[in-house]
């Protein structure tokens, strides 16, 4: 009976799902034992030559971090779906757009011009732009082209499954993979982790109060939180309850209160709005001046607040600027 | 940037039972006209208004969004409303730093009484978004399947 | 017109959802600007729409039938009307749906009517238009509705007084006429709280003391088998919901029996005193004392905070009345609704606002009012310091109006009244004494008007201030100075007795009741009413009721009117024997619930509670019971965990798609 095969690779991608990956340890060796890994370039040398040759379909699970920002990505992701029996999106930016997803909060060309010409460590006073083709010494070179907007994978190809996190946990990694190598396979669409937000699983959810009543918000840098007690009753927002549970709540317990990475629950159609809503409701100001007054004060920043890796799921654009 | 000709926005409301939807029959019984731009959809309080469907009815094509409840202090369900209050201030400057222009989402106190309000409300809010022209959402190409 | 048939396509599975759309004409209120037919047709194309109809007036007889008939016919499971709005005919169309056998939470309406045609006459094609949007949203939502069973709760039939002084009284003496049982729990050993202690009311000219007042209804209460009374007791648990309340009352142990004689011998021999707050501590008692003459329960009492427990009153009563091991008992009542007349405390001035407590020539009007009493310590002679006073200073709004650093800033409207009184008391029992009234306000209102004016006839003399007076004690000499606002002048009046009028504040153990029975106090800590005019005898939880100062300041006779008021809102729960709640409640699906608490959190009912799940993990429940339907849990729900019933995501949301989906 031969080994499943298993591909693995990264799009628009900080290189911490690989990390994450490396992170099962002893648990590696048993999944380099257990699977023929046909494709992971950033690990061994594998060109695109070898995917194209193989057969559709001949990968039983292909593994794809990262969003989908250029060209290239765009097309390795829909070469692997054709190769693959089995897609999975793994961590928040295959899954939700991630951190480079908040990219999308700008049009195309405003990023090009910052980083290439406007950036305060750049000099580049002829605005050179990358091109599509360049040929030297007889050579053409090509570069990807870098798309309108970042996608999450599932707005590209058919995705399968989704592993969150930023990255997942070795632990969950681990479980995901075993299960689906066992031959235990979930609905189509299944998001591995818990079926409950964080505080299901939060350590300090029994500290909380009867009420949680916030007379004013805290961003994280102004207040040493008490390690013992529910940070969002301290005053300080943590997006565990609007965050799908699964993650060990390792960011609790190192001090820090969550930052959303895991996603939303099933059946919240988004994440972000629904973390601005519970933090509205239970904060204790009635008169709208104050308010707006405290929001001010804080720098209140709701994109990155709330929708720190979900800006590009779809669910919220922004609005064209005059000229696209 | 203005619209092109013959452009009718649509406003989709969200209506408090006890207070604004009862502005809103007034609005009929006193045979009050007003522009056919508002679709309303009621609910028992503002207080039910999940910023959900705000972003939801932007996505689908809304031009503009009214969210309406009863004053403050009147709310029939105590403070539903001061939930509204702090959730769609925070909307605001969501949809704002989404290049979303502010005429377009607005929230308002219309008490059961104010019929007059509600028309000058949506009156007025029609005129300013049928100025701005249609919400060009920035759209994503298609989704490709199984490639 | 009459009502017309469109062809139907052959029968569908029943599991189906299938929709029946009728669209009234209202005569030629619709049909005049809305094209119907083109309505009714877009309607039948419609996914899930097997029947569109029309009739000229849905509501009557003919068109009721059409529906009902309908609903047979083409095996319809949801209905959506297109007609006036809801408020207006929901309940006669929520009727035919359950005499076709559909239940009646599966209806949608949708207000053409109001919402297009009377507002959109101008402009025919917009308003059918927006009547075609209208009934797309309609359908939509319709698609998604569950059937619903109204909520029953039982009632147990007897009512729970919590506060045996005036309104409270007042509210047993009510309920207990209409035939229910009522259980009264008083925290003092005797009933009648500060309106007995209050020497004489003025009641439209007419003298009464409060006393006797608190006695007209004891007289009543106290052989009327329907009432239970329990001094000296405290309510120490409350369980339950509106309806059905388990009420665990502690009664402390008061140490003298029901042989007691009131022949006084114990209280001769005790050797311990102590500052008597039944005269608001202006004269001493011993640690075992009768609270006062004509009190009811008539028994001694022994103050355990200061009784020594030497056993001397033991051996000299010849009743053997006395046991100083009597202990605490427990005793669990059920009642159907709660009302609560917990009353207020007197503002108690720190020491030195105003000289109070540095001169025995400075007392508050409570103190007052017991000096000039008959039953007084000083039998109603007013002698301050062993002489009688010949300068008497009044000032007024202590403790209100933002006047000191300590005050509240509400008026507590009874002191202008209350002072004036005693003022003119004064000046008729001792016509050379000399009577300033310091004040901020004069808020005699409403009939007691004339109080102000017979109190300037009897030469007693305003002073206005807007800077708060000083009041100094050098030794024995006590002076007032007051900036006179209206003269402009700066006066030093020397005075023999200053009497600081005080107004009235929450009781000091508010947050213990409020967290006991899950009422909700206001920004001054007095307990909330529902909606000062809508709901002014109900707190915001389900079968709990307010009544008297509990809720803020009030004369005897305002506080007598609420507890008439509050026990008639009990009564009429009481009455029944089941109630009936509407279905629109928030539910909780349990695999979702993460047990965050934002629900429990936000709901201003107090209806939503955290429990333990057999995991040890906590998960919210929602009591049907205390829910009002509003939704914000819903909106807030950051698992989308917790729905309201008739608006939940899945109904609302396809309701906005809708919108578009032209």
């Amino acid at each position: 009976m031969s080994k499943p095969k298993v591909a693995l690779y990264w799009c628009a991608s900080c290189g911490g799902c690989e990390e994450a990956t490396v992170d099962l340890t002893e648990r590696l060796f048993d999944l380099i034992e257990a699977v023929d890994i046909v494709f992971w370039p950033i690990a061994m040398d594998f060109k695109r030559e070898d995917l194209e040759k193989m057969e559709d379909g001949s990968i039983d699970i292909a593994i794809i971090n990262g969003g989908i920002r250029l060209e290239e990505h765009e097309e390795m992701v829909k070469l692997l779906r054709r190769k693959s029996k089995i897609v999975i999106a793994y961590g928040s930016c295959a899954h939700l757009g991630g951190i480079p997803g908040l990219a999308n909060a700008y049009p195309r060309e405003e990023i090009l011009k910052f980083a290439y010409e406007e950036a305060p460590t750049v000099i580049n006073p002829d605005k050179v732009r990358p091109m599509k083709k360049v040929t030297i010494d007889g050579m053409e070179f090509e570069l990807p082209e870098f798309l309108e907007y970042l996608k999450p994978l599932d707005e590209v190809i058919d995705v399968d499954y989704y592993i969150p996190g930023c990255p997942p946990t070795p632990d969950l990694t681990w479980e995901a993979i075993s299960k689906l190598l066992s031959g235990e396979i979930p609905p189509k669409g299944h998001v591995f982790g818990s079926d409950k937000s964080l505080c299901h699983e939060c350590p300090l959810n029994e500290t909380k109060p009867d009420e949680i009543r916030l007379e004013e918000l805290k961003r994280p840098h102004q207040v040493i939180l008490d390690r013992s007690k529910c940070y969002l009753a301290q005053g300080v927002l943590c997006m565990g309850p609007v965050t799908r549970g699964g993650c060990e709540a390792l960011c609790i317990k190192g001090g820090m209160p969550c930052t959303g990475c895991f996603g939303p629950l099933d059946g919240v159609y988004n994440q972000g709005a629904k973390a601005l809503s519970f933090l509205a409701s239970v904060i204790d100001i009635e008169d709208e001046e104050k308010y707006r007054e405290m929001l001010e004060k804080l720098g209140f920043d709701p994109i990155g607040w709330f929708f720190r890796y979900s800006l590009a799921k779809g669910m919220i654009y922004r609005k064209k600027r005059d000229g696209e | 940037m203005s619209d092109g000709d013959g452009f009718e926005p649509t406003i989709v409301v969200f209506a408090c039972h006890w207070c604004t939807y009862q502005a809103i029959n007034l609005a009929g019984t006193s045979r009050m006209k007003y522009p056919p731009n508002v679709r309303v959809i009621r609910v028992m309080c503002s207080g039910r208004v999940d910023p959900q469907f705000v972003i939801e009815a932007f996505k689908n094509g809304a031009d503009g969004v009214l969210v309406a409840g009863c004053h403050p202090g009147d709310c029939h369900y105590v403070n539903g409303n001061m939930k509204t209050m702090r959730r769609t201030v925070m909307l605001e400057k969501l949809l704002q730093d989404m290049g979303i222009e502010k005429e377009r989402f607005r929230r308002e106190w219309i008490s059961a009484a104010e019929a007059k309000k509600w028309v000058e409300v949506v009156t007025e809010m029609v005129e300013q978004v049928r100025k701005l022209g249609p919400l060009k959402l920035a759209e994503k190409r298609e989704v490709v399947m199984n490639e | 017109m009459s009502s017309e048939e469109v062809e139907m396509e052959g029968a569908c599975p029943t599991d189906e959802i299938r929709i029946g759309v009728y669209v009234c004409h209202c005569g030629l209120n619709i049909a005049g600007v809305i094209n119907v037919k083109e309505v009714v047709q877009y309607a039948q194309n419609l996914p899930n729409v097997v029947s569109a109809k029309e009739y000229i007036f849905m509501c009557s007889a003919p068109g009721q039938d059409l529906i009902r008939e309908d609903i047979k016919k083409c095996k319809l499971n949801r209905v959506v009307i297109a007609a006036c709005g809801p408020e207006m005919h929901e309940p006669t169309f929520r009727a035919v749906l359950e005499e076709a056998g559909l239940n009646p939470y599966l209806l949608e309406m949708v207000s053409i009517r109001e919402g297009s045609s009377w507002v959109h006459y101008d402009n025919p094609e917009a308003a059918t238009e927006k009547a075609k949007d209208m009934i797309r949203m309609a359908v939509a939502r319709a698609r998604n509705l569950e059937p619903l069973e109204k909520m029953r709760g039982e009632v147990k039939q007897q009512a729970l007084v919590v506060g045996g002084g005036i309104a409270g009284l007042t509210s047993a003496l009510d309920l207990a006429e209409r035939g229910f049982e009522v259980h009264i729990v008083e925290k003092r050993p005797v009933l009648g709280g500060h309106a007995a202690r209050m020497g004489q009311l003025n009641v439209e000219g007419r003298k009464i003391a409060g006393k006797d007042l608190v006695n007209y209804l004891v007289e009543k209460i106290k052989d009327n088998p329907n009432i239970h009374i329990y001094t000296n007791a405290e309510v120490s648990k409350v369980d339950g919901s509106i309806g059905n309340f388990t009420i665990k009352v502690k009664i402390k142990p008061r140490y003298v029996n029901n042989k007691c004689t009131l022949c006084n011998k114990c209280v001769e021999v005790c050797p311990v005193t102590a500052p008597n707050e039944y005269e608001y501590g202006i004269s001493e008692r011993k640690a075992i004392f009768l609270p006062f003459d004509g009190a009811y329960p008539s028994q001694y009492i022994i103050d355990p905070e200061t009784c020594t427990f030497c056993g001397k009153c033991v051996e000299v009563c010849p009743e053997n009345a006395i046991n100083l091991d009597e202990k605490e008992k427990e005793i669990t009542i059920e009642v159907g609704g709660i009302i609560l007349a917990t009353g207020h405390d007197p503002y108690e001035p720190p020491i030195g606002e105003y000289g109070y407590g540095l001169s025995p020539k400075v007392i508050t009007l409570h103190q007052l009012k017991r000096l000039l009493s008959e039953d007084g310590p000083t039998k109603g002679e007013l002698i301050i310091d062993g002489k009688r006073p010949k300068n008497i200073v009044f000032i007024s709004c202590v403790g209100s109006l933002g006047t000191t650093p300590n005050a509240n800033q509400y008026c507590s409207r009874m002191c202008c009244s209350a002072s004036l009184i005693e003022a003119l008391h004064i000046r008729e029992k001792y016509p050379d004494a000399q009577v300033f009234f310091v004040h901020k306000d004069v808020r005699t209102y409403g009939k007691d008007e004339s109080l102000y004016w017979k109190a300037i006839d009897n030469l007693v003399k305003f002073v206005r201030f807007e800077e708060s007076p000083k009041v100094t004690v050098d030794k024995d000499e006590v002076k007032v100075e007051v900036k006179e606002s209206t003269i402009q002048e700066r006066l030093v009046i020397p005075a023999d007795l200053v009497v600081l009028v005080t107004g009235m504040v929450p009781p000091k153990e508010i947050e213990n009741l409020r967290s006991l029975f899950k009422v909700g106090c206001g920004g001054d800590g007095f307990l909330k009413e529902a909606h000062l005019k809508l709901n002014p005898v109900e707190s915001l939880t389900g079968g709990i009721y307010l009544a008297g100062t509990a809720t803020g300041p009030k004369s005897i006779a305002e506080s007598i009117v609420a507890g008439s008021a509050a026990a008639a809102k009990a009564a009429s729960l009481l009455s029944k024997d089941t109630i009936e709640v509407e279905p629109i409640v928030a539910v909780v699906d349990e695999d979702k619930c993460s047990g965050c608490g934002i629900c429990v959190s936000i709901c201003p009912y107090g209806a939503i509670s955290l429990e333990k799940r057999e995991d040890g993990t906590r998960v919210s429940k929602v009591d049907p019971m205390l829910c009002q339907g509003c939704g914000t849990c819903g909106a807030a729900c950051p698992s989308a965990a917790i729905q309201q019933n008739s608006y939940k995501d899945k109904q609302i949301i396809p309701q906005i798609l809708a919108v578009f989906e032209r």
